[in-house]
This record gives structure tokens, C-alpha cells and sequence, in this order.
């Protein structure tokens, strides 16, 4: 170990934490007496996650770009496919127009835990509420208007090395979609297909939304249940 | 001396399941096992004793409503850390305040204290204090990834999940925090 790390570990043994208090009995009262065991969802996610995982299984020499399987989810169409489609390195995001948030075509919903974003872009009936700058983006929130008749977004997975999850979302009708892995390919309706980080996609009312770049499930997820 | 309560993985797994099942006595179990850990990480991003407090309780409370989305398997701290995380930050928002942290006064040693370790003993009193003032005036994102991972004894990932970051982005900010650390207490140049 390195002069200096070993000396910070010696600091943090010499700082004032103060002492931990009881958690365990205060959360105890907080608690019911006994948790809603949700065995019935959890077999329905399983059934789920095996007929993609049977789907993603299949090889198709033939067809180098394939579709294995397709899932929709309010207004985006995600695919299975053997290969992505090519992407052009840095590919630009394709948000859109900025607009004002007012000039929305549908009244748009808001994190509390996100604030403001910094900067609103429409494609259609496609807005995207930027966090970051378009160089450097945070988290990005898509919201679509359209059912899964019309798609209005396509994402393309490879069928191997993306993780597909299925999981409950507080005030989506249906549960919510998680991409994780290996990047994916986004199109947006008229934009260059690009590749896109750890997704999770769900509905809300009229909405299809869409949460790009939360460093993981629970903190997307927290994110998606409060917006409103 | 610092006591983590070191992950058990075998223990957390079959905790984590009978209360999946509904058994809140095994959670509180949990809980007790994982909330030394959990308040100091929400002090050191709080702020305070009590909204450490705070964020610790509404962490654990939250974490239990949500164990339906924990998936088996996986370790049970990071994931709850993570929950910690952001109850602690969401204090310290509202509060919009940065505290520094302090050293213990010399001759304070609480009870089931350990003997101080072979790094501990590294350096004096005065030494600490330079060091720690170096580490208090870094910024807060350098100061957290060094609390996490030195402090805290947390790893990479578990480290990662606190401060919502990738563990290369972890990789690279203590990299960083450590070559200004270097620089600001010239004897580690």
C-alpha cells in the first residue's frame, strides 16, 4: 500500500464520527408486522425475462441483421437483433429543436430530484428534458407521446452482452423496461441512429418515457417514481 | 478505533430472502447489521448527526419497500448504500450547507475501541491534522471519493454506488484527489 493511503486510513481511524444511534428499533416501529411477500409478480417477471431470453437465444446466420425478437412498450419499439446497425462514432444526439418548455406539445412531467434541466428539445412528438450539456450530458428524460400502434422511438439490442429487465414502477400501468450492459443502438424519428447508455423505459398516463444515464436500477428508478 | 461492519455475504443472502418473504424480523437484523456503516456514510454526506440520523432511518425504511426490486445474488450493501446515498444528499441539498470533519480528542476512546492500527500509528497528531485539513479543503467530490474508500473502508463498488458514479469514474477521481492531496502536503510529493 502507497505512503499515503496508508496514512489516510490511519486519519479515518482518528475522526470524530459520532457514535450510531439505535437505527434498527426506530425503523422496526416504521415497519408492518409482516411484508406483502410479491411472489405472483415475481413469477410473472420470470415467465417474462425467459421468453426474451429464449428469443435472444436463437442464432441467425443467415440474416447478419436479424430480428430475434421485439418487445413494445407504450411508444418504443425495442429489438432483439443479432449485430447493430452501424453507428457513426460521436454521432450527434438528435434531440431536436430546443424550445421553450411552455411550446411542449403535451404539458411535461418533472423531477423533483433532477430540478430544472438545462435544456428542452423537441423531435416531433418526441421531448427530451437535458441534464448536462450536449457535450457532456448527465441524464436524459424522453417524454413521447403515441401508443405502441405508432411507434414514435426504436432501440436496437445486440442479443447478447445487454441485460433486459423487467421492473415495477410506481404509477406505470405496466412495469418498466431495464437495459444494462453492452450500449445500445437509439433512433429517434428522423435522427441518426446513436449509441445510447443504461435505459430504463416505462409508461406514465398518456406517456412513454424514457430515463438514459442513471448510474444504476435504483437510482433510475427513484428518478421515474417521482416524476409528476 | 473505526469498527466497519464488513459484508457477510452468505448471512446478508439469507437475510435479504426471509424477509423478501415477509419477515421483518429478519430485515430489522439487517438493519442492525448495516446501520453503523449506513449513518456514517450519510454523515459524511450530510453533514450532521441528525440529518445523518434522518437519512439512515428513511434509507432503511425505503430499502424495505422496495426489497421486491433487489435482486438475489447480488451483494446487499452497495445497493443499500446507494438508498443512504440519496436520502443523506437530499438532506444536505436543503440544508445547502459543507461540514469538515474533525479529528477525535486524544484521548477519547469509546468503548469496544480496538487497539489503533499499524496505520493509524503511522503518523502523529499534528501530522493527522495536516492531513486532514488538506482533505477538507479538497472539493467535495474529491473529499467524498476519498472519505468512501479511506474512511470508510468502502470498496470500489460500493464506493460507486454511493457517489451514483461508474468505477472507472471512482478510478480516476481518487486518482486525481490523491495527486492534489500530494501536492497540498508536500512530504508525499
Amino acid at each position: 500500500m502507497f505512503e499515503l493511503e496508508r496514512e489516510l486510513r490511519g486519519l479515518g481511524a482518528a475522526l470524530d464520527f459520532p457514535e450510531t444511534p439505535d437505527v434498527a428499533s426506530n425503523v422496526r416501529r416504521h415497519l408492518p408486522e409482516r411484508r406483502r411477500a410479491a411472489w405472483p409478480w415475481r413469477i410473472a417477471l420470470a415467465v417474462a425475462i425467459a421468453v426474451l431470453a429464449v428469443g435472444a437465444g436463437f442464432a441467425v446466420p443467415q440474416a447478419r441483421t436479424a430480428i430475434l425478437r421485439f418487445l413494445g412498450i407504450g411508444a418504443v419499439q425495442i429489438e432483439f437483433v443479432d449485430r447493430l446497425p452501424e453507428v457513426r462514432p460521436a454521432a450527434p444526439l438528435g434531440l431536436g429543436t430546443a424550445i421553450d418548455p411552455a411550446d411542449a406539445p403535451f404539458p411535461l412531467l418533472r423531477s423533483k430530484l433532477l430540478g430544472n434541466p438545462d435544456g428542452v428539445y423537441r423531435r416531433g412528438d418526441v421531448v427530451t428534458l437535458l441534464y448536462g450539456t450536449p457535450e457532456r450530458v448527465r441524464i436524459l428524460v424522453t417524454e413521447i407521446a403515441g401508443s405502441h400502434f405508432t411507434p414514435e422511438v426504436g432501440k436496437k439490442l445486440e442479443a447478447t452482452g445487454t441485460h433486459v429487465e423487467f421492473v415495477p414502477i410506481r404509477g406505470s400501468i405496466g412495469p418498466g423496461v431495464w437495459i444494462e450492459g453492452r450500449p445500445h443502438v437509439v433512433l429517434f424519428p428522423g435522427g441518426p441512429p446513436r449509441l445510447a447508455a443504461n435505459t430504463l423505459i416505462w409508461t406514465n398516463g398518456q406517456l412513454t418515457l424514457r430515463l438514459e444515464g442513471a448510474a444504476s436500477l435504483m437510482q433510475a428508478v427513484e428518478i421515474a417514481e417521482t416524476l409528476e | 478505533m473505526y469498527k466497519a461492519l464488513v459484508g457477510r455475504p452468505v448471512e446478508d443472502a439469507e437475510l435479504v430472502t426471509r424477509a423478501q418473504q415477509g419477515d421483518v424480523a429478519a430485515y430489522q437484523e439487517l438493519v442492525r447489521m448495516h446501520q453503523g456503516i449506513a449513518f456514517r456514510t450519510a454523515y459524511l454526506i450530510a453533514g450532521s448527526s441528525s440529518d445523518a440520523e434522518e437519512a439512515a432511518h428513511e434509507a432503511f425504511v425505503k430499502a424495505f419497500g422496495a426489497l421486491g426490486r433487489f435482486r438475489r445474488g447480488k451483494p446487499f450493501r452497495p445497493w443499500l448504500l446507494a438508498i443512504v446515498a440519496n436520502e443523506a444528499r437530499n438532506r444536505r441539498r436543503s440544508a445547502g450547507r459543507r461540514h469538515a470533519l474533525a479529528l477525535r480528542a486524544a484521548e477519547e476512546i469509546r468503548p469496544g475501541d480496538a487497539a489503533p492500527s499499524p496505520e493509524a500509528a503511522v503518523l502523529g497528531r499534528e501530522q493527522l491534522g495536516v492531513l486532514l485539513e488538506a482533505v477538507n479543503g479538497l472539493s467535495e467530490e474529491h473529499r467524498l471519493v476519498v472519505a468512501c474508500r479511506y474512511f470508510l473502508d468502502l470498496s470500489e463498488a460500493e464506493t460507486a454506488s454511493v457517489l451514483g458514479i461508474r468505477r472507472g469514474t471512482v478510478k480516476s477521481r481518487l486518482s486525481r484527489a490523491l495527486e492534489r492531496l500530494r501536492e497540498e502536503v508536500p512530504a508525499h510529493v
